[in-house]
């Protein structure tokens, strides 16, 4: 495959209407996405179809209806030649128990089209890429859950794709795991330019390392765009205050007072969210509102969108 | 204090970095699913109980044939022939219990495994596919069975060409060579198509030697009771895969065999039915397989 002509294309994956249907469920419906690079989270709830969108990605199913395309191919007719260029870390977490990590992240980079004393190299590379390296000579089957999803990652990368796709890389990991290996994903993007789609159903993870977000739900599109676009600033500002006993009222106030204004005012305990009129009217109204009402601020800014936000108002169900 | 002068050496820490170079394709895949399938089953860079019973078959499989050249060498051949010793279809009576413990072990291993293991979704995320992963594995399969069925063989006709005893002449040889190969590859073909048969239609290991052993068992004695019982057409025979593979060699090396009475072209024809319908199976059940990711 020419590189070139890889590098070329602007977006990494591009679906129209994509429809795929099996005989008891429609796992995704017209669904329109443009991925462009960088690290893209895919994200929905379990049968969100997630991992089916995976599948026609990689060209291991046919669409129903609708085209798919990746790195400029069809997975479906190009299959071996665009799978040659990516990397996959499924979410099975079930591996030869007997077989060093080392050998395996050499043998399926030599699948992938290595020569083999550019695999040996490159499989000792990946590892220690992903915090192994001393640890590439032991068995599989006695690593733990943290271990193994790095293992997962280093074989992604051993061969040098020019996109990973990685299903649910921090499923079964605590938080400290969780961080370092969002943490290397973030890396290979960075600093080997490696396109990274990273499918999860933690929402607060793929925030915090994804450029773009497609989020699906029930096999539709719920929302697609950079993290800046969806989950960023959407106008209006949020006010967190401190419940003060010799005033209980002060919260109420501020609202009270922001409403008079003419901002539209939703309260949920101590926090404020504030819409209705410029940005900077606002901070001025909120500002004076909490002084006069003698209430105690801990936080004053902009309203932040979260993906949760995006669910709760464009999902099924959603308030728009 | 002497202060050393800067030379050329330098520390280089290569690193994970971009490849440019060739990449070898659906070939190169296949060749390294084969070569790691064949590592597997003879446990090469696993814990040595993986080794146990490859080692074993291979021992049974392949010492008549030193035994035999033994004899050949200390026993003058104007006494003793070497066709006396055995001759080159008859080597696999000596064999069968290696065959079949190969049989029985190989496909399992190089097919139940990836699909436990979850190497089979691995697999199919690279360049190959469902068909050109069973190429892969047909080819470790069979390659391993001809590990038994027809390197002890070549050993052989090897052996005895060092002591004189060998086919005469070079024509007399190479005619020797190819039908040894000839039979090598018809044993492998049909007896790799069943057991990959057996193998795709269970997620157990043992389940799957075990019915490939009942099979190599049971038709055999089928046919024996519907040929010799129920008196029926000798032709009922044709269904024994544990015979008709090797009465086909017997046929390639121009000898009547067990069976006189049955015509070769139904022999060759029972074998492809064999190969081919285990073929079928195997493609049957993956083409269909759903495969967890």
């Amino acid at each position: 495959m020419p590189a070139a002509r890889l590098r070329g294309v602007s977006s990494i994956i591009e679906t129209r209407g994509l429809v795929m249907q099996f005989p008891s469920t429609r796992a995704l419906d017209s669904l329109d996405v443009v991925i462009p690079s960088g690290v893209t989270g895919l994200v929905g709830a379990n049968g969100a179809g997630k991992t089916t969108l995976i599948s026609l990605v990689l060209g291991l199913l046919t669409p129903t209806a609708g085209s798919i395309s990746v790195l400029g191919l069809d997975p479906h007719e190009r299959g071996p030649e665009l799978r040659a260029q990516i990397g996959f870390g499924p979410e099975r977490n079930v591996f030869p128990d007997d077989l060093r990590a080392y050998d395996f992240v050499r043998h399926l980079a030599e699948v992938k089209g290595l020569p083999r004393d550019e695999a040996r190299s490159r499989a000792s590379d990946s590892l220690y890429l992903v915090g192994l390296g001393e640890e590439r000579f032991r068995a599989l089957g006695t690593m733990s859950t943290g271990q193994r999803q790095r293992v997962k990652l280093a074989q992604a990368i051993a061969a040098d794709p020019r996109l990973i796709v990685l299903d649910e890389p921090t499923d079964g990991l605590d938080p400290v795991q969780r961080d370092e290996m969002l943490n290397i994903i973030v890396q290979v993007n960075r600093n080997f330019g490696i396109d990274v789609m990273l499918s999860s159903h933690v929402l607060e993870e793929v925030e915090r390392v994804c450029d773009h977000v497609v989020a699906l739900a029930e096999g539709k599109l719920v929302a697609q765009g950079s993290m800046a676009e969806l989950a960023g600033a959407s106008g209006g500002i949020e006010i967190e205050l401190v419940e003060i006993d010799d005033r209980p009222t002060s919260i109420g106030d501020v609202a009270a007072q922001l409403a008079a204004a003419g901002a539209g005012v939703r309260r949920n305990g101590t926090m404020l969210s504030v819409v209705g009129l410029g940005d900077d009217e606002l901070f001025d109204l909120a500002a004076r509102s909490v002084a006069q009402s003698g209430a105690r601020l801990r936080r004053l800014g902009p309203h932040r969108r979260t993906l949760d936000d995006i669910f709760a108002d464009d999902g099924p169900g959603g308030a728009s | 204090m002497n202060v050393p002068e800067r030379g050329d050496a330098q520390i280089v820490e290569r690193g994970f970095q971009r490849y440019e170079g060739r990449r070898s394709g659906v070939p190169g895949a296949i060749r390294s699913v084969s070569w790691e399938s064949i590592r597997a089953t003879l446990g090469l860079g696993r814990p040595a109980r993986n080794k146990i019973f490859p080692v074993i078959s291979v021992v049974i499989a392949y010492l008549p044939a030193v035994v035999f050249i033994g004899v050949a060498v200390l026993i003058p051949g104007d006494i003793l022939e070497p066709e006396e010793v055995a001759d080159y279809p008859g080597y696999y009576g000596f064999i069968i219990l290696a065959i079949v413990l190969f049989t029985a072990l190989v496909a399992p291993e190089v097919l139940v495994s990836d699909r436990r293991n979850g190497m089979l979704a691995m697999y199919l995320s690279t360049p190959l596919d469902r068909r050109t992963y069973l190429v892969a594995k047909a080819v470790a399969v069979a390659a391993m069975l001809g590990l038994v069925t027809l390197l002890p063989p070549v050993l052989m006709l090897i052996g005895y060409s060092v002591e004189n005893s060998g086919p005469d002449g070079l024509g007399g040889w190479m005619l020797t060579l190819g039908r040894i190969v000839l039979s090598g590859i018809a044993i492998s073909a049909a007896l790799a198509a069943v057991s990959m048969a057996a193998s795709s239609l269970t997620d157990r290991k043992a389940f799957a030697a075990i019915g490939i052993v009942l099979l190599l068992f049971a038709t055999p004695i089928l046919a024996a009771a519907l040929v010799e019982g129920a008196d029926l057409s000798p032709y009922w025979r044709l269904i024994d895969i544990s015979t008709m593979p090797f009465e086909l060699v017997f046929r390639i090396f121009g000898d009547p065999g067990n069976f006189p009475e049955l015509a070769t072209w139904a022999v060759l024809a029972s074998n492809l039915a064999w190969t081919l319908g285990g073929t079928a199976v195997v493609w049957r059940r993956y083409s269909t397989l759903v495969i967890a990711r």
